[in-house]
């Protein structure tokens, strides 16, 4: 984000602490909430942990390659209520079975019938059918040092529990967040919930109008055997900050599958901590960003074998245009009794600008010695024999570029189970090619 | 159909054609044979608008119209066609629909519809079953862990959907053994027709036993330094190029 310089912290102090400023929805939102989401300990526990943080400054380790001055500049209101979603939005996403949240609080839930042992269900009614389920939030391991996930725990109004019993299956939900913008700070939470051997497939939708922070959090619990598949697709506005966590808690067996497309946002950075802590726990997290203009997506991610014998892999690929910047900053801890391990990290990006810019940094703490762990980070161009190949067979220059982006993209695309969904994003992609490249 | 003056062109400032004249009419095979490092593939990469390949003096005029003046994508959808000495490997683009781009980028540009799927699909297996190539080759991605006689046969099956005026084709022959060569042979035979024109580059002689030239050149040292019927290539094979290499310093002389 060249061109904008750091505000100096120590002045901008002297005249107002920005913390308190972030922190002056609190009582408004304190008052507007349902006493069951008054949680005082853990919203205590979360406004102390944000006055300690503070906003992230690049002097942080963790914010080193993230510069959100951007978003100094904003001074973040709380979203009235009552806000409707763009119904174009809304006619684009996927049919099935669904639930709506706009600016952090449930505007819908259209589920139908679900199967038996599944609960979809907004925070204030979790709390009262299922209090010691919801009694999970804030309690999984992870992002104990990002601000924004602090700034969430503090300040969500709503959010969705998705809870499915031991054995059960919820085959597919649509979680779709909108953010009606105007210079609000929406605290979207979901909290996922799947107890032994049940399983899940979800997908995520992210979009909005105008300037927004959104510090989407999303907690995920499985249990022995559970498998969750959750899809993600980030398409905020262009205006928007998107500063959003995931934590992860995988018992022994259970199997996590992620996949990202990422889209949208002026900045969007998603800070991911997966703890595997029981044996033989897999998870598996594909990414796709596609920044153009002067986008900053960041994945950050902190993946830990705590045990022995669980699996992990990572594929994020990123496209660049324009003079977009894509941070993937990928950490694989492996404790000392996580024998045999099983880890592999990529990340692979395309240029399609010489002033985009990426900047890979995998990392791997290895404290067991009998592991098999592996990463490596590859940034290159479009290949330029392949583009006259296809030129040479009449393909006019955007078309073959935007064929070999697809094909780039292709092993995201494919492992998309849902049809629809798939069409939708290569849509999507296209669309993207012709603004971009 | 193809009127080549007085061409020359460089790569990374280097020159290596230096003054090539060629005229080829429609319905005629011309081969141009030559040792290594004469040029020819440079002939071929020029003509079909390879980035880099930069013709400095001299004009190459396709019926009638400024070649040069073209990206290669527009060459292509004119009808020039250049089956390529190393086809390229696309992993993640399907060969199918790499075909199916192709082939509506050239029909867009002559003001037909796009074929559907059917009729698509018809002529491409139609066409594979010229070439001999599996069906299965189809939906594998461009070129990808194809063997190098499988690579050949792809470029002549996409010379064969494509139906082109005019094909260069570049060493088509180099890395096949003899029952490929055949079936590449074939596949160019089949399509000669006295609307249609082929420059065929070789090294070798061999490949002009199954694809009978009308004309062949010998380029040596970026010239043309000879030109005659078929029966050259087997005098060719006889004497080899040393020869020409000599002749070829003599002609320099002489227009010196």
């Amino acid at each position: 984000m060249g061109g904008v310089s750091t505000v100096n912290p120590v002045a901008v102090t002297a005249v107002t602490d920005p913390r308190a400023h972030w922190l002056a929805a609190a009582t408004e939102t304190a008052a507007g909430l349902p006493p069951e989401l008054a949680l005082p300990e853990l919203r205590a526990a979360a406004r102390t942990r944000f006055e300690r943080l503070g906003l992230p400054s690049r002097t942080l380790e963790a914010w080193r390659t993230t510069d959100i001055a951007p978003l100094r500049g904003l001074e973040p209101r709380r979203a009235g209520t009552g806000r409707a979603p763009d119904a174009g939005w809304l006619a684009g996403l996927p049919a099935g079975p669904r639930v709506v949240l706009v600016d952090g609080r449930v505007h819908a839930i259209e589920t139908g019938e679900l199967p038996a042992g599944v609960s979809v269900l907004g925070f204030a009614e979790a709390a009262r059918r299922l209090p010691q389920v919801l009694a999970a939030l804030d309690t999984l391991p992870g992002l104990d040092a990002h601000a924004f996930a602090a700034l969430n725990s503090a300040l969500f109004e709503d959010g969705v529990l998705v809870h499915v019993a031991a054995g059960a299956r919820l085959d597919a939900l649509t979680l779709a967040h909108w953010s009606s913008g105007d210079g609000t700070a929406v605290h979207p939470r979901l909290l996922l919930v799947l107890e032994d051997g049940a399983g899940a497939g979800l997908l995520e939708w992210q979009g909005g109008q105008g300037t927004y922070l959104s510090t989407a959090l999303t907690e995920v619990r499985l249990g022995r055997g559970a498998q969750l598949a959750l899809s993600t697709v980030q398409d905020e506005s262009a205006e928007a900050f998107q500063l959003g966590g995931l934590r992860a808690q995988l018992a022994a067996d259970a199997k996590f599958s992620l996949r990202r497309w990422v889209g949208g946002g002026r900045i969007g950075r998603m800070d991911l901590a997966l703890t595997l802590e029981g044996e033989g726990a897999a998870a598996e997290l594909d990414g796709l960003v596609l920044a153009g203009g002067t986008q900053l997506l960041d994945h950050h991610l902190e993946l830990r074998h705590a045990v022995a014998r669980c699996t992990s892999r990572q594929t994020f690929r990123g496209v660049l245009a324009g003079k977009a910047k894509h941070v993937f900053d990928g950490l694989i801890r492996v404790d000392p009794d996580a024998q045999q391990t099983d880890a592999q990290q990529q990340c692979r990006n395309l240029l399609l600008s010489k002033q985009a810019l990426t900047v890979a940094i995998p990392r791997l703490e290895i404290l067991a010695d009998d592991v098999k762990c592996a990463h490596g980070a590859t940034v290159g161009a479009l290949d330029e024999d392949a583009l006259f190949y296809l030129r040479a067979r009449g393909i006019g220059l955007a078309e073959a570029s935007t064929l070999l982006v697809r094909a780039f993209a292709g092993e995201f695309l494919d492992a998309l189970t849902d049809e629809a969904m798939r069409a939708a994003l290569e849509t999507r992609l296209d669309a993207w090619m012709e603004v971009a490249a | 159909m193809l009127e080549i003056r007085n061409l020359h062109a460089a790569l990374e400032g280097r020159e290596i054609l230096k003054g090539i004249d060629l005229s080829i009419r429609a319905g005629e095979v011309h081969a141009i044979m030559g040792p290594n490092g004469s040029g020819k593939s440079t002939l071929a990469n020029v003509l079909a608008g390879r980035p880099g390949y930069e013709a400095s003096a001299g004009e190459v005029l396709f019926d009638g119209q400024d070649l040069l003046a073209l990206a290669a994508e527009e060459r292509a959808r004119e009808g020039l066609f250049l089956a390529f000495q190393y086809p390229v490997e696309i992993p993640g683009v399907n060969n199918l629909y790499f075909l199916k781009a192709s082939i509506n980028a050239i029909r867009k540009h002559r003001g037909q519809e796009e074929l559907d799927a059917l009729e698509f699909l018809e002529r491409v297996q139609e066409k594979a079953g010229l070439v001999k190539m599996d069906e299965a080759f189809l939906k594998r991605p461009v070129n990808e862990g194809f063997s190098g006689g499988e690579k050949k046969r792809n470029e002549i099956l996409q010379m064969a959907v494509l139906e082109p005026k005019f094909a260069v084709l570049d060493e088509t022959d180099s890395g096949l053994d003899i029952d490929a060569l055949k079936v590449v042979a074939d596949g160019v035979n089949a399509l000669r027709s006295p609307e249609r024109g082929f420059l065929v580059i070789t090294h070798y002689q061999r490949l002009l036993d199954y694809i009978v030239p009308d004309v062949v050149h010998v380029l040596v040292d970026g010239r043309i330094v000879r030109s005659g019927g078929p029966e050259l290539a087997h005098e060719l094979e006889a004497q080899g190029y040393t020869l020409y290499g000599r002749e070829a310093g003599a002609s320099r002389r002489a227009q010196a």
